[in-house]
C-alpha cells in the first residue's frame, strides 16, 4: 500500500516511540547514553535490496509478528558484526576484539534483541490498543542482504516490495551501532495504519 | 534485458527476480534462501544468470526470474534466440540456504527452490554440473562468460570456492 504524508507521519511517530523505549533498555544494559535516530521510511523493490543491504556481516535477530495477527511480518535487531562484538564485550567484560564468537555471545545478542523488541512492541501495542507480540527469537550472523531475502521469501508469492521503517540506536561511548528494523506485511500495515488515523480523529 | 554489454565490461548486479543474459560478467550478492543459478553456451561463449526467490510462479508473469518455473524457461528462450542448444548448454546453482533454523514458513524454501531447479533443469535436458546449495550461510555467486564461463563462490564464513 501507498502511504500519504501524513500517514508516514503517524508510523513515524509511532516508530519513534518504539525505539524511544527499545532504546532505554540499551542504554541500561550498556550503562552507557544511547543516541537515536529520527525512524526512516523506505519503500523498497525486492529487486534493490541489494542497494540497502548488501555483504556485510551482521548479526540479525529476527521475530515475526503475532498475535491479534498471524505472520504479520518481522521485526528485526540489527547489529553490524563489528558492534555485536563489542556489544557482547561490553556486557561480558572482555576487551578482544578479535576473538571468534562463541555460543556466549550469541546467547547475549538473542537476549538485548528480545529485550529491545519487546519494548518496542510493547510501547507500540500500548499506543495502538493492538497487540503485536514477538515470535520466539531467531539469530543468524551473515551476510545482511541472505537474512533479509530470506525473510521477504517467507511472507509471500505475491510481494514486489517491502516497507521498511527502521531507526539507528548507537552508543558512542562502546562504537557500537544497531538498528530495529520493522518489515509489516501488508495487513498488518493496513491495520495500524487505520489504528493511527482513527486515534488523530478522535476529538 | 538482453541488453547490450555494459561498457567496459562493468559486472551486471543481478538482483532478486532479475535476470541477464549476455557475455559480460555478472554476480548474485548475498544469496540465503534465494538460487543463483547460472547457464552457459561453452560453443557461443554467452550464458545467463538469474536470481531466483521463489519455486512457483502460480501463474503470475510479471517478474518471470522471481520463480523457478518461470524463470528457467524464459532464460532457455532467450539463449534459444542467441543460437544456444539446450544441450549445448551447462547449468551451475548457488544458494538455497536456511538462514533461519526457527521460522516454520522460512523452513523449506531454501531446499523447495533448489529441488525444483533441478526438476525444471531435468525437464528441459540440461545438464546441472555443480551445485554449491544448502547448510546456514550465506552466498554471492560471480559469473564470468567470457572465462570458460567460471563461476566463483564467496560464502560468509570467508570461505571461497569456485563451481
Amino acid at each position: 500500500m501507498k502511504l500519504s504524508n501524513v500517514q508516514a507521519d503517524a508510523i513515524q511517530e509511532l516508530g519513534n516511540i518504539g525505539a524511544a523505549h527499545a532504546a532505554t533498555t540499551l542504554s541500561q544494559m550498556l550503562g552507557s547514553t544511547v543516541q537515536m535516530s529520527v525512524p526512516a521510511i523506505k519503500a523498497v523493490d525486492i529487486s534493490e535490496l541489494g542497494t540497502y543491504m548488501g555483504e556485510e556481516q551482521a548479526a540479525m535477530v529476527a521475530f515475526e509478528l503475532q498475535g491479534e495477527i498471524q505472520h504479520g511480518g518481522f521485526v528485526i535487531f540489527y547489529i553490524t558484526k563489528e558492534s555485536a562484538i563489542r556489544l557482547t564485550n561490553t556486557m561480558l567484560g572482555l576487551t578482544d576484539m578479535n576473538r571468534p564468537m562463541n555460543e556466549m555471545d550469541e546467547s547475549a545478542i538473542i537476549e538485548v534483541g528480545n529485550i529491545m523488541v519487546s519494548a518496542f512492541l510493547d510501547a507500540t501495542a500500548e499506543l495502538l490498543g493492538f497487540v503485536m507480540l514477538p515470535s520466539p527469537p531467531a539469530l543468524t550472523i551473515d551476510m545482511a542482504h541472505a537474512a533479509m531475502s530470506t525473510l521477504i521469501a517467507g511472507m509471500g508469492e505475491e510481494l514486489n516490495e517491502v516497507l521498511l521503517f527502521s531507526t539507528e540506536l548507537t552508543c558512542d561511548e562502546h562504537k557500537i551501532d544497531s538498528d530495529i528494523i520493522m518489515m509489516p506485511e501488508s495487513s498488518t500495515l493496513a491495520k495500524i495504519v487505520e489504528l493511527l488515523e482513527n486515534m488523530m480523529k478522535a476529538p | 534485458m538482453t541488453d547490450p554489454s555494459p561498457q567496459n565490461q562493468q559486472t551486471a548486479m543481478i538482483g532478486i527476480g532479475e535476470y541477464r543474459v549476455g557475455s559480460f560478467p555478472m554476480m548474485t550478492i548475498g544469496l540465503g534462501s534465494c538460487i543463483g543459478l547460472t547457464l552457459y553456451d561453452s560453443n557461443l561463449k554467452v550464458g545467463a544468470m538469474v536470481h531466483i526467490m521463489l519455486p512457483d510462479s502460480a501463474g503470475r508473469t510479471d517478474r518471470p526470474g522471481k520463480y523457478a518455473d518461470t524463470a528457467i524457461p524464459t532464460l532457455i528462450k532467450e539463449l534459444n534466440a542467441l543460437g544456444s542448444k539446450n544441450r549445448s548448454l551447462e547449468a551451475k546453482m548457488a544458494g538455497g540456504a536456511c538462514m533461519f533454523e526457527y521460522f516454520g514458513a522460512n523452513l523449506n524454501i531454501g531446499e523447495r527452490n533448489a529441488e525444483r531447479v533441478r526438476a525444471i533443469l531435468k525437464e528441459n535436458h540440461i545438464q546441472l554440473s555443480a551445485e554449491d546449495v544448502g547448510g546456514k550461510v550465506g552466498r554471492s555467486v560471480t559469473f564470468i562468460p567470457g572465462s570458460n564461463g567460471r563461476v566463483s563462490i564467496r560464502r560468509a564464513n570467508g570461505t571461497t570456492g569456485e563451481l
